[in-house]
């Protein structure tokens, strides 16, 4: 039996190589103790350059629990700075974004700028004997690092260096960014927000599992087996059920495993050669013109379908969009979903992309709708005594190693992937 | 004369509280289209995301989903009963609509829905403002345009499934 307390001994002994114990999913202390160690040290995704164009937009969000703003200073730097006023501790700022030149408390008027420096103090004579203004700037995150436009921070000064962290995961952001025509993407066509009665660690481990779709998505496949079309110019979406049974195309398709949590699955087979529309041919000229036929054909042709940036952010290769997963309590967590806008493609393509997520991951959607009961009723289940663990062994022992030394794969139907994060769950969980 | 509409209203709200989602579609017309914005005073539901944007082949898709044995997240259904109130015709030619494609339409009806959703012991309410673009086809009205603004419509949802 796992050990009761919440010390070193007790958190290592809530993972074992193939089963977790319920706990994890269920426990309040440790969900509290993951938002000081995990959350309280991990980079996290805090949001994409274009979310805050010009000088003085700001947006907020939360990493872990910490209210966080992200600005755009004066200077054209983007900023991660803490959303609570340095004076009685008052959220600076309520709205999800906007722009303000001067961020001013509501409470006493203190007045920060964007990167925030404390510029002002109403009734300066009051002041104590000695107070300095920079004393009391906003706290910045401890450290900040941006790739390809995507900012993420540390709320720990010390830990692993964002480019070492980031390393193994370039090539799957560059695999979304390299599809714009202009090299660059936006995050400005708005967001998908749901709210799921269940723990965080569910819709991360979710982000990258292939097992559950012919029976999740059992009610969007065809009588053929195929699920609906998820890209523009697609005649039909990717097999995945063959009679009762898993398609052998589905079981092609590989998890990768890179260490710190990092992992992604490969898409199945997509008959590229097939995919024509008036809008995303059209598309795929505007991408020649711009990077040439050899690189375009290259660009287009899908290696990744999920990945995820381990803990808090997810890649959708397949569905073109940002996932951001925000853990609320042990039981609850909120997922925003980001269309992703490919900056110099013909809006039409756009305007494709951004609806088809209406259709998949939209709270309303035909796909992210059953993810969202099937995250609920497992978190309802692990209630039961009937035991105290939960399976992850699919696969266990039979990982292929890849470069780089540590990197492993193995069928993306196996289980790899959870395994992963869990052992980078319990580095960070471990008291350093 | 509002009378006519706010029976179209309450007859359309019926048939989605009955789960008739067949009969439902069919009251929209071929070029017709469902909407639930996804940001308070959303002009367009291109280029931005939606709650919902059905035209009838995704209205197809989403009922012939509903109607599929394995959809989980309605095993059980939701019991739903909307209200529908406030009801005002807007006088003469409708006013376009901001958006591009909007089909002609030869009345604009407002009007306000509470709906009550009941599910494996937890109940919800949306509410939201209605507006219907209507059509005379054939002697019988039908649905250009619904589009509906939730009140709250910028909050993170847990699962919906069925048209509000």
């Amino acid at each position: 039996m796992p050990d009761g307390s919440l010390n070193d001994r007790g958190i290592a002994s809530l993972i074992e190589p193939g089963r977790v114990h319920r706990r994890v999913y269920t426990d309040p202390g440790v969900f509290e103790l993951e938002m000081q160690r995990l959350f309280g040290r991990a980079w996290l995704f805090v949001g994409h350059s274009t979310q805050v164009p010009k000088p003085g937009d700001f947006i907020t969000t939360d990493l872990g629990r910490q209210p966080v703003l992200m600005t755009r200073h004066h200077d054209g730097s983007v900023r991660v700075v803490l959303n609570r006023c340095t004076h009685r501790g008052i959220k600076l700022v309520a709205e999800r974004q906007g722009n303000r030149q001067r961020l001013i408390c509501l409470y006493h008027g203190w007045t920060f700028d964007p990167d925030g420096t404390l510029l002002r103090v109403p009734v300066d004579e009051g002041c104590a004997p000695g107070f300095k203004l920079c004393d009391f700037n906003l706290a910045k995150a401890p450290r900040v690092g941006i790739y390809r436009g995507f900012v993420f921070a540390s709320l720990s000064p010390a830990g692993i260096a964002f480019d070492d962290w980031i390393a193994p995961m370039k090539q799957n952001i560059d695999d979304i960014v390299d599809r714009a025509p202009g090299g660059e993407i936006a995050l400005d066509a708005g967001v998908h927000r749901y709210l799921v009665r269940a723990n965080w660690k569910m819709q991360a481990e979710n982000a990258v599992d292939s097992y559950h779709v012919p029976f999740s998505h059992a009610s969007t496949v065809n009588q053929k087996g195929v699920q609906f079309s998820r890209r523009e110019g697609d005649n039909e979406g990717a097999k995945v059920v063959d009679g009762q049974r898993t398609a052998p195309q589905w079981k092609q398709r590989r998890s990768y495993s890179v260490g710190h949590g990092h992992c992604w699955t490969s898409n199945t087979e997509l008959k590229e050669n097939e995919r024509s529309s008036a809008v995303y041919d059209e598309y795929r000229r505007t991408l020649e013109a711009a990077v040439g036929k050899e690189r375009s054909d290259w660009i287009l042709t899908p290696r990744m379908h999920n990945s995820l940036l381990y803990p808090n952010v997810s890649f959708m290769g397949l569905n073109m969009h940002i996932r951001v997963i925000r853990p609320i309590a042990v039981d609850l967590t909120e997922v925003n979903i980001y269309p992703v806008r490919l900056l110099g493609a013909p809006e039409a393509m756009n305007e494709r992309n951004t609806r088809l997520l209406n259709v998949t991951h939209a709270a309303a959607s035909f796909v992210q709708s059953d993810d969202l009961e099937a995250f609920a009723r497992a978190q309802a289940g692990l209630q039961s005594l009937q035991t105290d663990w939960v399976d992850i062994s699919r696969g266990l022992g039979r990982e292929e190693a890849i470069d780089p030394p540590g990197a492993l794969r193995q069928m993306a139907t196996d289980e790899l992937v959870v395994r992963g994060q869990f052992r980078a769950w319990l580095d960070y969980m471990s008291e350093a | 004369m509002a009378g006519e509409y706010e029976q179209f209203l309450i007859h359309e709200s019926t048939l989605l509280d009955e789960r008739r989602f067949r009969d439902w579609m069919a009251l929209f017309t071929e070029d017709g289209s469902y909407w639930v914005p996804a940001t308070v005073g959303q002009r367009s539901p291109y280029g931005q995301t939606s709650l919902f944007y059905d035209d009838l082949e995704l209205m197809r898709t989403r009922i012939d989903r509903l109607e599929h044995p394995l959809i989980h997240v309605q095993t059980p259904p939701s019991n739903t009963v909307h209200l529908i109130g406030s009801v005002t015709v807007e006088p003469g030619v409708p006013a376009p609509d901001p958006e591009a494609g909007l089909p002609t339409s030869d009345v604009l009806v407002l009007s306000s829905a509470i709906t009550a959703e009941y599910r494996l012991d937890h109940t919800r309410t949306f509410v939201g403002r209605q507006r219907h673009w209507l059509r005379h086809v054939d002697g019988a009205l039908r649905i250009v345009r619904k589009r509906v603004d939730l009140v709250n419509c910028e909050a993170a949802f847990e699962a919906i499934a069925v048209p509000v």
